[in-house]
């Protein structure tokens, strides 16, 4: 009878043990893990000021924000028309398929320009494909690009690594390999001329 | 049996000079400070206390702005935060206005910066808290008013008497111990932020670990009665 | 389990491609140790654990730290920053610091009681001189890798104790000069020293884990020693490895974590002990604290070092006293192996254990006459010891050793 007990309270005692020691070392992984994702500092919003007004009409700029490329545009009136006229071509033209390609500062009226000031597009310059810089090609049309864009282009930006398109606005037309519209970002005009990013 | 009080006797007798050594230290023995390093009350008084008169000299430059709102034991609003860091980014430290030169043409010293004072002194709050009100004057008549202080090394210390507290009015005691003990607070809390979630996680392992270290000893007793049978 | 494991057809699979059964079962379930030891033996395995710990914690540490000298705010340096940024702003880097700190002195106090075992018992003595030896390397390999590590924050002791340190190898005559430029990498300690030792502080744990692997290589030949140290020559005195000391040793873990976690979640600095009160101080080669004294666990070899008024005598002194460890199993020549049937030697090691510790508490306190003039007393005793040993057999009547056990 000894023998009977001895045997289940041991095997207990070793599936407590190990039990426990199971909980232990799961729980030891946890900060050793944990320390590898980014760091405080390194994910705080930190700032970055620019002067749209160094940007020429119809040129665009990239700079960084957070480590990461963004667009500057500054778009003449006639890139400005291009925002209209091929919303059938859009896969999201109201920028609302994820948190991400949505601002709080966006509403009806600047929701096509994607930019609180029309003229000057902030936008992250990141292809949601696979994370290439797009190439800017404004104008509609093949007349300055030629084969290499769509019959149907309406100008934007084009990506060389798979192909995607985006239209003047940022928005991915569809065909793309993207999903998703380029990401806008939380920006503020400090003065007339300076945006804050973040 | 013999060794094992033996190896007691030198546990005792190796932590003991030690230990002693640590406690008593040269110098008079520091003020009791009245520290909680939990309570959110305290360490914004202290918060105040240092932005309104210690960060006239001195930086707390492991401080972020982002960080008095981060931290739950200070957690202030973007609004308090911004009006506190005017031009400066969310990820700048706490810097004094104060050039190095400029400070040691007017104080002979450099006033260093204040992220790690608690631990880096001994007595860490209760050294702060004596230090702030332990400026007397000197009994010798050598050391002029204000640089004179009964806790310091030396009793010659170049920071003047930030709190005014030398020939202070009675009814204001009251008042300069709290801001003091208060400073001291929140210099403790911000040496080591995370020292409430540690000791909470810390209490959860010790716990565990009891358990575990039971259940071992009860597992080795069993399976060892194996071998005491023969 | 280890048993269901070892039926399954995924072992089977590795077994014949590895030979792991075979492994398993000689070291582990088919391996013999004495049924006697006691909880001494516990911490040759506790010394692993830590190891384990230490290189894990480092290599974590090593994602963020920077061993870089460039000044950045007021006395704050890159390096110093990057202490301070894993305290503050690394997910549970704060976690990670204060074990790889109360790591470093633990793996100490355990690796102190496991040589005090091996004192004790006479494990130095026939067939297990080599494994002492490998023992001793190990020591000093630590006594280095803690060195380096200490300068690693750029506080104030790391660098004048580094300074201290790297100034002891400019007494020996010739070479002195050029051994100190090349430690340092210049004239003084700085930037270049800081990167240096940073690249040989990840090294030596690397080295000692191999070294480690030659340890319990020797162990495994020779088999362990026991508290009655006589040689178990009949199968009853002897249990195998697995379950009993798996078991026996996993239960030492648990205690150990918890004065470990203790420590680490409640007081990492321990007063001043692991983490010292003037290391939060950035460094300033231009001004140098009121009291140098290294961390509590070089202290006795301090003490030894300035027992001697003249300094290359000190360095000379101090590397005896290690290097004379290496000689104990051939000074030692008792056929007798346990201080528990040695009554002579018996007083000689537990006076010798308290001389370490007067040695230690000397090391750490400030200057004075009284306490230098124990401080040589006890610094003779320590090497006396030895010299001893060399002729306390001769005298020394043994109690009668039992036949087994």
């Amino acid at each position: 009878m000894t023998e009977k007990t001895n045997d289940s309270r041991r095997n207990f005692l070793y599936l407590a043990a190990g039990g426990l020691g199971g909980v232990a070392a799961a729980a030891t992984a946890v900060p050793f893990i944990g320390s590898m994702f980014p760091a405080a500092d390194t994910l705080a919003a930190s700032k970055t000021e620019f002067d749209v007004t160094t940007v020429a009409p119809g040129q665009l700029t990239v700079i960084l924000w957070q480590g990461k490329p963004v667009f500057i545009t500054h778009r003449t009136p006639e890139l400005l028309k291009e925002v209209d006229g091929h919303d059938d071509m859009l896969k999201d033209k109201d920028s609302a398929a994820i948190p991400e390609v949505s601002q709080p500062w966006m509403n009806d009226e600047n929701r096509k320009y994607r930019s609180i000031k029309p003229e000057y597009l902030v936008v992250s310059a990141v292809c949601t494909h696979l994370g290439c810089i797009p190439g800017y090609k404004p104008s509609a049309g093949r007349k300055e690009w030629g084969d290499a864009v769509p019959e149907d282009w309406p100008g934007g930006w084009q990506c060389p690594c798979h192909g995607s398109l985006y239209d003047i606005s940022g928005r991915v037309i569809n065909g793309s390999p993207a999903p998703f519209n380029l990401h806008a970002l939380p920006y503020k005009y400090k003065t007339d001329s300076t945006v804050v990013i973040g | 049996m013999k060794l094992k009080q033996l190896l007691i006797a030198m546990g005792a007798l190796a932590v003991l000079p030690f230990a002693q050594s640590a406690m008593a230290h040269e110098g008079v023995e520091l003020k009791h400070a009245e520290v909680d390093v939990t309570s959110q009350e305290q360490i914004r008084r202290g918060l105040t206390v240092f932005t309104d008169v210690c960060m006239g000299c001195h930086s707390a430059t492991y401080v972020s702005y982002k960080g008095l709102m981060d931290y739950p034991e200070i957690a202030l609003t973007r609004e308090e935060v911004d009006d506190l860091r005017e031009d400066h980014a969310m990820t700048e430290g706490l810097r004094t206005e104060l050039s190095a030169e400029d400070a040691a043409a007017s104080y002979g010293k450099v006033p260093p910066d204040l992220s790690l004072i608690t631990s880096a002194r001994h007595g860490g709050p209760n050294y702060v808290y004596s230090i702030l009100t332990g400026f007397e004057h000197d009994p010798d008549g050598r050391i002029p008013d204000g640089n004179f202080n009964e806790y310091f090394k030396g009793n010659r210390i170049a920071m003047p008497d930030p709190l005014s507290w030398l020939d202070h009015d009675e009814a204001d005691t009251a008042q300069l111990e709290q801001d003091a003990q208060d400073v001291a607070a929140f210099l403790a809390f911000i040496a080591d932020p995370h020292q409430n979630q540690r000791r909470v996680i810390g209490c959860w392992v010790m716990g565990f670990l009891l358990l575990l270290t039971l259940v071992l000893w009860r597992l080795k007793v069993e399976v060892w009665k194996d071998v005491k049978k023969h | 389990m280890l048993n269901t494991i070892m039926k399954s057809k995924l072992f089977g699979w590795v077994d014949r491609r590895t030979g792991a059964e075979a492994i398993i079962k000689s070291q582990l379930t088919e391996y013999p140790a004495p049924k006697n030891l006691n909880y001494m033996w516990n911490f040759g395995s506790l010394a692993l654990l830590v190891l384990v710990l230490q290189i894990l914690t480092g290599i974590f540490l090593a994602m963020y730290y920077k061993p870089s000298a460039a000044m950045t705010y007021g006395h704050y340096t890159v390096a110093f920053d990057s202490v301070e940024r894993i305290m503050r702003d690394v997910n549970f880097g704060w976690l990670i610091r204060y074990m790889h700190a109360v790591g470093a002195s633990a793996f100490f106090v355990v690796v102190y009681m496991h040589i005090g075992r091996g004192l004790y018992y006479g494990s130095y003595k026939e067939p297990r001189e080599l494994l002492w030896i490998i023992g001793v390397v190990i020591l000093l390999i630590m006594q280095g890798a803690a060195f380096f590590g200490y300068l690693l924050p750029w506080g104030q002791m790391s660098f004048w104790g580094a300074t201290v340190i790297t100034n002891l190898f400019g007494a020996l005559p010739v070479i002195g000069e050029y051994l100190q430029q090349l430690l340092r990498g210049g004239f003084a300690v700085g930037d270049p020293t800081l990167n240096r030792f940073f690249s040989l502080h990840y090294l030596f744990p690397l080295l000692l884990a191999a070294i480690v692997g030659g340890h319990i290589h020797a162990l495994h030949v020779v088999h362990s020693n026991n508290p009655e140290g006589i040689d178990l020559t009949k199968d009853e005195e002897k249990i195998m490895f697995h379950p009993y000391y798996t078991i026996k040793d996993a239960f030492g873990v648990a205690v150990f974590l918890l004065g470990y976690c203790y420590f680490v979640f409640f007081n990492p600095q321990a007063w001043g002990f692991f983490i010292e009160v003037d290391n939060y101080v950035p460094a300033n080669s231009l001004a140098t604290p009121a009291h140098i004294a290294p961390v509590w666990y070089l202290t006795p070899w301090y003490t030894i070092l300035r027992s001697f008024p003249d300094k290359l005598m000190g360095v000379l002194a101090m590397g005896g006293s290690l290097a004379i460890l290496f000689a104990l199993p051939f000074l030692d020549r008792s056929k007798v192996r346990s201080a528990r049937y040695r009554p002579v030697f018996k007083q000689m090691v537990i006076l010798f254990f308290i001389d370490v510790v007067v040695l230690g508490y000397i090391g750490h306190s400030p200057v004075s006459p009284t306490l230098k003039l124990i401080g040589q007393i006890a610094t003779a005793y320590y090497f006396a010891f030895f010299f001893l040993l060399l002729i306390v057999p001769k005298f020394e009547k043994t109690k009668p050793v039992p036949e087994g056990i």
